[in-house]
């Protein structure tokens, strides 16, 4: 497969007004990853898809990842290709923040496999996938309203019976214990 | 059993005289056909059905009819982890069973959350919202350690009392048939525990 | 026994209402004495398989599926008579082959004709 620098600048001379960056993975094994204009990310992957020298027909992961501190959320796609085989190119989307604006354009239309997937990140993460074919929650029942895979996550407050406590738990057991007390 | 003595009884037997009574007859007749339910909630249940099969052969202790409907079953081995999406169908399935009904709480996962105790998913542990009678630590464990667990149950059956102030539970009006469903909350099950049913173990602290 | 030849039937007829009545006392008389019952609302919900059932169980169905349940039964009843005749096939005369070929071929006409006025597609 052609190097991610290459697929950057053919994607940036096919979507000249698109904001496309290259951002290296801290693992010198593994590929850099694109980061995409999520208003051009079902263009791109579509292009993606169907230009002839990559022909990236197959998402197999479709994760999500919290970065609190910068203050956004990202979904992160893995593409391979069934019919050149090779892989995997990277693509990543950002939220614009972690609360308000944290709508993604879906590429369940372009992949079919992101499916379940994109709704698993719905779920944890609380992206929002717009023209997702039906989004609901996977994991956890309609009902709930938290993200538990947000690293600001709180479990609910059950920590009555930790015999082997250590590190956080111990700390929450303590807080529980002290609460009650 | 007042009247006769156990001695007495065991020579009566050498004589080829049995005397028995219907406390002993009714718990040795369940104790030897404890029906489980048919299902399993995760790896466990592996477990579970390679000790039905012909290698550990559960059928030996009477207990080889798994039953696909609560309504006939009489043992609830839960067998692997309890998610809190799941809990409140298990309790749904309890309740359905007629009683008496025995539970078992089969791996680390049924008995406290095991490996997952922390995760957001997990019930802490099946005893939370059911009575639990015999508890199988191992992760998972052994189909021998099922093995013996259920004969675990059956000195338990064969030991309860019809009548009297500690006859077991089913036979006593008073105790409820039925314990509570959880419902599906905003953040957590509501209740997250039946409080009647569970308290958690005084931890003997050091500070 | 001549005189009265319907004495067996009487018999019969008691043992029949005595055989399921002796149970149902004594679980009655084992209720009364030992076990209280305890009816709960989930207990005595008509499904048992844990969720709780949602929406009516009167649904709309498809009258095509009439004609399809109809074929397939046409199809299996075929089989049973296509097995003893492949067991016996050697054994048979001409004529009888002949007559079992015109069945099948019979049956294979109302699979063409089912076939060609589309009741094979479900949809």
């Amino acid at each position: 497969m052609e190097t991610p620098e290459n697929i950057l600048a053919r994607l940036q001379a096919a979507f000249p007004s698109a904001k496309i960056e290259l951002l290296p993975n801290g693992c010198p094994s593994q590929p850099p990853s694109l980061l995409l204009d999520p208003a051009f990310a079902c263009e791109i992957a579509t292009f993606l898809k169907n230009d002839a020298a990559l022909r990236l027909d197959h998402a197999t992961n479709v994760t999500g990842v919290d970065w609190p501190k910068e203050g956004y959320i990202e979904a992160v796609y893995h593409l391979f290709s069934m019919e050149k085989k090779h892989g995997p190119l990277i693509i990543r989307l950002r939220t614009a923040n972690r609360d308000t604006a944290v709508v993604l354009p879906s590429l369940t239309p372009v992949w079919r496999s992101a499916d379940l997937q994109e709704r698993e990140i719905f779920d944890l993460f609380g992206i929002k996938f717009e023209g997702h074919p039906d989004l609901r929650r996977i994991l956890m029942w309609d009902g709930f309203k938290d993200h538990p895979m947000r690293k600001d996550y709180v479990a609910p407050d059950d920590f009555e019976y930790e015999p082997t406590a250590h590190d956080d738990v111990l700390e929450r057991a303590q807080q529980h214990f002290s609460k009650n007390a | 059993m007042s009247v006769l003595s156990d001695s007495l009884i065991e020579d009566l037997k050498k004589q080829g005289v049995l005397v028995t009574s219907i406390e002993a007859l009714y718990n040795w007749g369940r104790s030897n056909s404890v029906w489980p339910l048919q299902f399993g909630l995760a790896c466990c249940a592996i477990e579970m059905i390679a000790a039905s099969m012909a290698r550990f052969d559960l059928s030996r202790f009477g207990s080889e009819v798994f039953r696909p409907s609560p309504r006939q079953a009489d043992l609830m081995i839960v067998s692997g982890t309890v998610t809190k999406k799941m809990a409140p169908q298990v309790v749904r399935l309890f309740n359905q069973m007629p009683d008496p009904k025995y539970v078992i709480a089969m791996g680390a996962c049924a008995i406290s959350g095991g490996p997952f105790k922390q995760g957001y998913n997990v019930l802490k542990g099946v005893d939370r919202f059911i009575p639990v009678d015999i508890y199988i630590p191992g992760c998972p464990p052994r189909p021998e350690a099922l093995l013996h667990g259920l004969m675990e149950l059956q000195k338990k059956i064969r030991a309860q009392k019809l009548t009297g102030e500690n006859r077991a539970k089913y036979f006593d009006a008073a105790q409820p048939g039925e314990y509570p469903i959880p419902s599906f909350g905003e953040h957590d099950l509501e209740p997250s525990k039946n409080a009647a049913l569970w308290s958690p173990a005084q931890v003997a602290r050091k500070d | 026994m001549n005189s009265q030849p319907y004495l067996s039937l009487v018999v019969f007829a008691v043992v029949a209402a005595v055989f399921p009545l002796v149970p149902l006392i004594l679980a009655r008389l084992w209720f009364y004495f030992f076990a209280p019952l305890k009816p709960g609302e989930s207990k005595n919900a008509t499904y048992e398989c844990g969720l709780v059932s949602e929406g009516d169980a009167r649904i709309q169905f498809k009258a095509h599926y009439y004609l399809y349940a109809i074929v397939f039964l046409i199809f299996d009843v075929e089989t049973i008579f296509l097995l003893p005749f492949a067991t016996a096939f050697l054994n048979l005369s001409v004529g009888a082959v002949l007559a079992m070929l015109v069945f099948v071929l019979l049956l294979v006409e109302g699979l063409v004709w089912a076939w060609s006025k589309g009741y094979l597609e479900w949809d």
